[in-house]
């Protein structure tokens, strides 16, 4: 890093007015989110993307990214009041948090989570900024041979880690891949996939894709709605930690940190594995591992210190190699195409503002989150009476008006409804929409890297091996692939070894 | 035989209570308290808490009374639910509470003791708040 | 309950692997209309594995082996079409890739992935969820989409938006008459105020 005044400038550029506040308001939306069931942060930032037309790069991306972490902190707030998961990294907080809550104990509770959040937020961003020019420096030297192997890795990575059936994924994957060659052919112009039809001349467009399958993907889901009790949330009490409180969770903090920045950088981990990890790190150092399940401080203080690591992490991959981490980073790389900005290695060099801008306003955004945690927890947990049936037609409406906007298209809110189709007909047969997200946005990229490379190398396939880093990754890709395969089959030996020893035992004892 | 009390955690809805166990120590059967919670909210200020309920079990076993609480939800409608549980468990007398509220606020607001009275096939008890038990 | 829903769509969450049986607590899980009387349960003492357990109980069951088979053969449809279709545009060689190239090699994949899902996934997975009486509501909810998006040239959005809002507030969510009616009015008026008034959008509108 050769001087500290990118860095400042970035400072510069969020505390601008503009800046400032579409980040509160991306915090306050994602905590909104977060405390509310059904939607998550990537259905939010689909939903939102229309809005993200009218303003700056920078302006757009801060606010997405305080959806994202601010949902993050949101989700704890109905694990611990309510013993729901508000998202999928706040269901072990649920554990200790809403015990702790049942003890009279829920502002601490709350406390320790936003406090953990902040610190590990405040981490993760350290770490980033440091992290984010080397790995950028690394990457420029990166050629397309280089690129078709990280971005074929990333895609698989994000396809094998998420939980269900991976072999559904990696097609939702493909299929992704698949939507990306619609339209006009950049190196030849000849068209793929149209139909003759003229709307798909210029290929589908990202953004009905993303607010389709996963904005109305998820609201017709949740229409299917089965019985949901309404629980009376646990009174905050107290305000905040006391002081032994918070030298008991120093520890779980600390961890918390280091584990979610680096479980967030890796594609397909981020925020849901770090928070379990972070659980199960506390329980198994703790002195005392019965004292989790019935109110252990570390239990809340780990995994919420670790998933907002995570969130904020888990940015690198995506402004540093153009690699989206996860099925919400894959819509703000989206959301940065159409802005006209590629995220890849030379965006810290090109475009220090943007980059540095959105990194400093993660500083802001975790202060907000700190000052506004506890005070805001009344408000939402008000809004939580507004029953499901009437938030889920205004969603609806934002989604489908929203999507008008973006090009006055009817045709586009067609593609939105037909999309929100599939998201949901791919939720009940088992296939991820992240994946097909994910590969689609990098779909056009992939594939113009792999046909340089074909040029560059002359055909020669061999000579993806022959490059050190291109040879590496895809080593590190056939493993992947392969290791479900190893696995079952050496599971496969050890049982039928057990069933002959069993079978001897049985002889030998008749 | 029993009494099927609906109860809600205000005061009339507490008053609903007294007055249920009140009648039940009188006729010596049993009592049945129903909070029937409202579906499709996470939070609904109409739930009773651990708490309210705790306080209901000790009233009734100091009344020497023989208590169910049952857990229920609805949809929409509260008073056909309340009705559904009364042919259900085949009970004697229906508890609920009554509001204070002018005609006009009824009309345009609706209510479910109203319906309740009137379409009930058993006796019913509206209660105020505030009423000795 | 439906909390890992959100979770899907960005990362899932590892299902909480847990002791099968939930010791004591009575769960009481009703259908779409009234409720079951259970007794009122102390349920505060559920330790993490009995609540996972329990959570593993409500959630909907998976899809089965019949669904992961017209699913995986729909797959393979689509796989094969497009591998078809990328014959046509011509493939060329490593050395030249012509357009079909890409398009042939990820079609590809996906079939011969659909195939191994078709074998693997034969005995159904815990993937998915099974259709239920409630997924009419879904496809309901989906026809007035649609409705919306083919009344909304002709008429405006403020009508077609009334009557979608009515439609699932008072039928797909169960809401009084009185209410839906009354919030449908109210929230498109909202949305007037802000799309058309606020933002000065150019959606369709009648009034």
């Amino acid at each position: 890093m050769d001087s500290l005044q990118p860095v400042l400038d970035g400072f510069g550029v969020v505390l601008d007015p503009t800046n400032l506040l579409y980040c509160l308001i991306g915090v306050v939306i994602g905590m909104l989110i977060g405390v509310l069931p059904g939607l998550g942060p990537a259905a939010t930032i689909a939903i939102l993307l229309p809005l993200t037309y009218g303003v700056e790069p920078v302006t757009a991306i801060i606010m997405l990214a305080g959806i994202f972490y601010g949902a993050q902190y949101g989700g704890t707030i109905t694990s611990v009041l309510l013993r729901l998961p508000g998202e999928a990294s706040s269901v072990v907080t649920v554990f200790d948090g809403y015990v702790m809550a049942k003890q009279g104990r829920a502002g601490t509770a709350l406390g320790i989570a936003a406090i953990g959040s902040f610190i590990g937020g405040t981490v993760s961003i350290i770490g980033l900024t440091f992290l984010a020019p080397v790995v950028a420096g690394f990457a420029l030297d990166f050629g397309p041979p280089e690129y078709t192997a990280l971005a074929l890795l990333g895609i698989l990575l994000v396809a094998t880690i998420s939980g269900g059936s991976k072999i559904k994924a990696l097609i939702a994957a493909a299929f992704g891949l698949l939507l990306a060659t619609t339209g006009r052919d950049i190196f030849t112009g000849a068209e793929r996939f149209t139909f003759g039809n003229l709307g798909m001349a210029d290929g589908i467009d990202f953004v009905p894709i993303a607010m389709g399958l996963f904005g109305v993907g998820e609201i017709l889901y949740n229409l299917e709605e089965r019985h949901r009790a309404a629980a009376v949330p646990v009174k905050v009490a107290n305000v905040w930690p006391s002081r032994a409180d918070l030298k008991q969770s120093t520890g779980a903090i600390g961890r918390g940190s280091v584990l979610g920045f680096f479980l967030g950088i890796l594609p397909g981990g981020g925020a849901t594995i770090s928070s379990m990890a972070a659980y199960a790190v506390e329980k198994k150092r703790a002195k005392d591992p019965s004292r989790f399940g019935r109110g252990a401080v570390e239990g809340v203080a780990g995994p919420e210190t670790a998933n907002n690591a995570a969130a904020t992490s888990s940015f690198i991959p995506l402004l540093t190699l153009g690699i989206p981490a996860n099925a919400t980073m894959a819509i703000i790389f989206g959301a940065l195409l159409i802005q006209g900005v590629t995220p890849g290695p030379q965006l810290i060099a090109n475009d220090p503002e943007l980059f540095w801008g959105v990194v400093n306003s993660m500083y802001i955004g975790n202060i907000l989150l700190l000052i506004m945690a506890i005070p805001l927890v009344g408000v939402f947990v008000r809004i939580l009476r507004v029953r499901g049936a009437i938030l889920a037609p205004i969603t609806a409406l934002i989604t489908l008006l929203g999507s008008y906007t973006i090009r006055n298209s009817m045709f586009d809110v067609l593609l939105v409804v037909i999309f929100g189709a599939v998201g949901y007909l791919m939720k009940k047969f088992g296939f991820e929409p992240g994946p097909l997200v994910l590969a689609f946005v990098l779909g056009s990229l992939l594939e113009s890297n792999l046909r340089r490379s074909l040029l560059v190398l002359g055909g020669d396939v061999g000579g993806f091996f022959t490059r050190p880093i291109s040879a590496t990754l895809l080593v590190i890709f056939v493993v992947v692939a392969l290791w479900p395969m190893v696995k079952a089959a050496f599971d496969r030996r050890k049982s039928s070894r057990h069933e002959t020893s069993d079978n001897q035992e049985v002889k030998e004892n008749a | 035989m029993s009494i099927l009390v609906g109860y809600l955690p205000t005061p009339v809805g507490e008053a609903a209570v007294v007055a249920g166990i009140a009648e039940a120590r009188l006729r010596g059967e049993e009592l049945l308290v129903v909070n029937s919670v409202r579906e499709g909210a996470l939070v609904d200020a109409a739930a009773a808490s651990q708490e309210d309920l705790a306080r209901i079990r000790s009233r009734a076993a100091e009344a020497g009374i023989a208590l169910t609480l049952l857990d229920s939800s609805h949809r929409d409608d509260l008073a056909e639910e309340i009705l559904g549980l009364a042919i259900k468990h085949d009970v004697s007398l229906i508890v609920i509470g009554l509001r204070q509220r002018s005609q006009v606020g009824k009309f345009i607001m609706g209510s479910h003791a109203q319906r309740i009275l009137l379409q009930a096939d058993r006796p019913v008890l509206a209660v105020k708040a505030g009423t000795r038990g | 309950m439906k909390h890992k829903a959100k979770g899907a769509a960005t990362e899932t969450a590892p299902g909480p692997g847990g002791t099968a049986a939930a010791s004591g607590a009575a769960a009481g899980v009703s259908g779409p209309q009234g409720g079951t009387d259970v007794e009122a349960v102390a349920d505060e003492e559920l330790t993490p594995e009995e609540l996972a357990a329990r959570w593993e109980e409500d959630a909907a069951p998976p899809a089965g082996p019949q669904a992961n088979f017209w699913a995986s053969l729909v797959t393979l449809a689509i796989g094969i079409a497009a591998m078809v279709l990328s014959v046509q545009l011509d493939l060329g060689t490593p050395a030249e890739p012509r357009p079909g190239m890409w398009p042939f090699l990820v079609s590809l994949v996906i079939a011969v992935l659909s195939v191994t899902q078709l074998v693997v996934g034969r005995r159904g997975g815990r993937d998915g969820e099974k259709f239920s009486k409630l997924s009419w509501l879904a496809a309901v909810g989906f026809a007035t989409l649609l409705a919306l998006v083919a009344l909304m040239p002709l008429l405006g959005f403020e009508i077609p938006a009334v009557l979608l809002c009515f439609v699932w507030m008072k039928i797909l969510g169960g809401e009084s008459w009185r209410s839906s009616i009354l919030y449908s009015l109210i929230i498109v008026a909202a949305f007037y105020a802000i799309f058309i008034l606020g933002l000065q959008t150019t959606i369709p509108h009648l009034f």
